[in-house]
C-alpha cells in the first residue's frame, strides 16, 4: 500500500519535472547516432543494436539521475523528515517511487524504435516478441530494485554527483548496452556478469535478431536474480540509512 | 490503551550532538522530565538553541534519543515507533517541505495515503482540510505560487491529515501576518476542543499565554519551569517597560522615586526608558508622564529575554551553543 501510494504520487509528479525527463529527450537523438554510425559503416544488421542501446541507457540513465536521488532530493526538500514520521514503510514509499520513475524511462524504447522508423525509415522488427517483452519486465524490475540500492547509498555519502558519474558510462560497458559484453576483454567479461544490465542487453538483442534464443529463462533468471539481490540490498540500505540519520539527527539537513 | 495514559510522558530524555573527535558535544535535551495529559494544550518556549525541536523530533520518531525514554499515547518513542506514527502529526514550521510543483490538493493526497486513507476517505478527509485552512479555491494551483502563509497553512493541513491524537507544532507561527496568527490561535483553540493533545513551541509569549493551558520554560536543554499561563501574563505585565520622549529631569527623579520601577534609562539622544518589576507599576509610570505633560508615550510587553532574565534569574539569555 506505501509503495502504491509512492508509485502514483511520482507517476503525478515527474510530468511536472521536466529535469528529470531528460534521458528521454536524449533517447531518440542517440538512437539517430548509432543508426547513423552502423548504417554508416554498412551494417544495416546492427539496427536492432542501434535503437536497444539508447532505450537502455534510458533506463539506466534514469533510474541513475532520477531515482536513485529520490531520497536526497526529499532531504533536500525539507520533507524526509515528515515522511519518515507517517505511518508508511518508507522504504516501501521510497520503492514504490523508484519503480514509477523506471516504468517512465521505458518509453525510451518506444522513443528509440519511433525515431528510427520516422528518420530513417528503418523498422525494427522483433523475432521473439515474447521473450523481449518478458526481458524489458524483468529488467525494469531489476532496475527499479537497483536504483532503491542507488537511493539509499547517494543520501548515506552525501556525495550523488560522484556516484553518479562514475556510474553511468563504465555501466554502459559492463551492461554491455552499446558493445555486447563477449567482445569485451575477459577481464571485463567477467565482472559484468554481476551487473544484470549486460544479462538484460544480451537476451533483449537475441530478441530482436537471433533466429533462436537459447537458455531464455536461466537468462531471465539471472536477471530477476540479480534485481532481487538489488531490491533487498535496496530496501535494506533503505532501511539503514533512515536509522542512521535518525541517529545522527541529520535527516532534516539540506 | 487506557485513557489515563499521559498524551506525552517524558523521563530523564537526553539528547547530543556530534562529540566526535574533533566536535564539541552539544547538550540539546538535558534528562528533561515532562507529562503532558491528554487534551492539554502545552506550550514550549525557549530562545533559539534550548532544545524545542529537538524534543519535537524525537517526538515524532524521527530523531532518536541519546538516553532516557519517551511516550506518546503510552507507546514508547524508540520501540514502538510504527503506533508513535500514527498518533502524532507535526508540523515544523517554516515554507520548506511541500512538494512545489504539485498542487495543494495532490500534496495532501499523497501525505493522507501515506497515513493508510484510500477512496472516499481519503478525498474526503482531504476536502475537508483544504475548507479549514481556506485553500478550497487554490487547491488545484501548484504550490510554488502560493504565498508564504499559505503554504504554512498547507503545512498545518498536512500535519492534521493523519487525524492524530497528539499535534507537535514546532513554531507554525514564524512569518504569519497578525490576522493569520490570530487564526492560528482560533485553530489551536479547535484541536483542543476535538480532544487532541498539542505540543507548541514559539518564542512568542503572547502567543503561548493566549492558547496554552500550560507552559514550559526551556533553556540549555533543561525545563526550567512549567507554569499557567496566568502566570506568564503576571510577567508579562509585571515586566513591561515604557518609553517616553522629551522628559524633564524632575519627571525622571519622580519616576525613579515610583514604587515598582526598576530603572530608568537614557535612550539616546531625547528618550527614556522605563523598566517595571511589579504589576501594577506601568500603569503608575503612565500617569505620571501624562499628568507632567509629557505627549510621546509608549509601552512595550517584554521580551522573552528580560522574562528569563527576571524570572529565571542570573541564568539570563545564553544561547545554547
Ligand atoms: N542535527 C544536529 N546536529 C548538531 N547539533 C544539533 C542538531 N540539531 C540540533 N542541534 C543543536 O542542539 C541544540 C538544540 O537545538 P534545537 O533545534 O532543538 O533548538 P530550538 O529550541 O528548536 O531552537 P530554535 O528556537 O532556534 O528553533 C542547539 O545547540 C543545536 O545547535
Ligand atoms: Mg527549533
Amino acid at each position: 500500500m506505501s509503495a502504491l501510494a509512492g508509485f502514483r504520487f511520482q507517476l503525478r509528479e515527474l510530468p511536472h519535472r521536466p529535469d528529470h525527463l531528460l534521458a528521454l529527450v536524449t533517447a531518440p537523438l542517440m538512437t539517430l547516432v548509432f543508426l547513423a554510425i552502423t548504417r554508416h559503416a554498412g551494417r544495416a544488421d546492427l539496427a536492432g543494436h542501434a535503437v536497444l542501446a539508447p532505450a537502455l541507457i534510458a533506463l539506466w540513465q534514469m533510474a541513475l539521475l532520477v531515482a536513485g536521488e529520490l531520497v536526497a532530493a526529499e532531504r533536500e526538500n525539507g520533507s524526509l523528515e515528515a515522511l519518515v514520521a507517517t505511518p508508511s514503510s518508507f522504504a516501501a514509499v521510497i520503492i514504490g517511487r523508484v519503480a514509477a520513475v523506471t516504468l517512465v524511462s521505458l518509453l525510451g524504447f518506444v522513443e528509440a524504435w519511433l525515431a528510427a522508423w520516422a528518420v530513417f525509415g528503418v523498422v525494427v522488427t522483433v523475432a521473439h516478441p515474447v521473450v523481449f517483452a518478458a526481458t524489458v519486465l524483468v529488467s525494469a524490475l531489476a532496475m527499479a530494485g537497483t536504483a532503491g540500492l542507488m537511493s539509499a547509498v547517494f543520501v548515506l555519502t552525501r556525495s550523488a554527483r560522484t556516484f553518479q558519474n562514475s556510474l553511468s558510462y563504465p555501466f554502459y560497458v559492463l551492461g554491455g548496452v552499446i558493445v555486447p559484453v563477449s567482445l569485451l576483454p575477459d577481464w571485463l567479461a567477467a565482472p559484468s556478469r554481476a551487473v544484470f544490465l549486460s544479462w538484460s542487453s544480451d537476451l533483449l538483442r537475441d530478441a530482436v535478431d537471433a533466429s533462436t534464443v537459447e537458455g531464455v529463462l536461466p537468462r531471465l533468471g539471472a536477471i530477476a536474480g540479480l534485481g532481487f539481490l538489488g531490491l533487498c540490498a535496496g530496501l535494506l540500505a533503505l532501511r539503514r540509512a533512515v536509522d542512521r540519520l535518525r541517529r545522527t539527527g541529520t535527516l532534516g539537513h539540506a | 490503551m487506557p485513557d489515563t495514559d499521559p498524551a506525552i510522558r517524558v523521563e530523564r530524555l537526553h539528547r547530543t550532538f556530534g562529540g566526535g573527535r574533533r566536535r564539541r558535544e552539544t547538550v540539546a535535551l538535558d534528562h528533561i522530565d515532562l507529562t503532558i495529559p491528554a487534551g492539554e494544550v502545552h506550550g514550549l518556549l525557549g530562545p533559539n538553541g534550548a532544545g524545542k525541536t529537538t524534543l519535537c523530533k524525537i517526538l515524532s520518531t524521527v530523531l532518536l534519543p541519546t538516553g532516557g525514554t519517551a511516550t506518546v499515547d503510552g507507546h514508547d518513542v524508540v520501540r514502538e515507533t510504527a503506533a508513535v506514527r500514527r498518533s502524532v502529526g507535526i508540523v515544523f514550521g517554516g515554507e520548506r517541505g511541500l512538494y512545489t510543483r504539485l498542487t495543494a490538493r495532490a500534496n495532501l493526497e499523497f501525505w493522507a495515503a501515506l497515513y493508510g486513507l484510500r477512496g472516499r476517505g481519503l478525498s474526503q478527509r482531504v476536502d475537508a482540510l483544504l475548507e479549514r485552512f481556506g485553500l478550497t479555491d487554490r487547491a488545484h494551483e501548484r504550490v510554488e505560487g502560493f504565498s508564504r502563509g499559505m503554504k504554512q497553512r498547507l503545512h498545518l493541513a498536512r500535519g492534521l491529515v493523519g487525524d492524530p491524537r497528539v499535534v507537535l507544532l514546532d513554531e507554525p507561527t514564524t512569518g504569519m501576518d497578525p490576522v493569520a496568527a490570530h487564526d492560528f490561535r482560533d485553530l489551536v483553540r479547535e484541536l483542543r476542543a476535538e480532544g487532541r493533545t498539542v505540543l507548541l513551541t514559539t518564542h512568542d509569549m503572547a502567543e503561548a499565554e493566549a492558547v496554552c493551558d500550560r507552559v514550559s520554560l526551556v533553556d540549555g536543554g533543561r525545563i526550567l519551569a512549567t507554569e499557567r499561563p496566568a502566570t506568564l501574563g503576571t510577567w508579562i505585565s509585571r515586566y513591561a517597560s515604557v518609553e517616553a520622549r522629551d522628559v524633564p529631569p524632575s519627571t525622571v527623579d519622580e519616576l525613579r522615586a515610583l514604587p515598582g520601577v526598576r530603572a530608568v534609562h537614557h535612550v539616546p539622544p531625547d528618550r527614556i526608558r522605563v523598566e517595571t518589576g511589579a504589576e501594577d507599576a506601568a500603569p503608575a509610570v503612565l500617569r505620571l508622564l501624562v499628568d507632567a505633560g509629557v505627549g510621546d508615550v509608549s509601552t512595550a510587553l517584554p521580551s522573552l529575554a528580560d522574562v528569563y532574565l527576571h524570572v529565571i534569574g542570573d541564568r539570563g539569555m545564553r544561547v545554547n551553543k
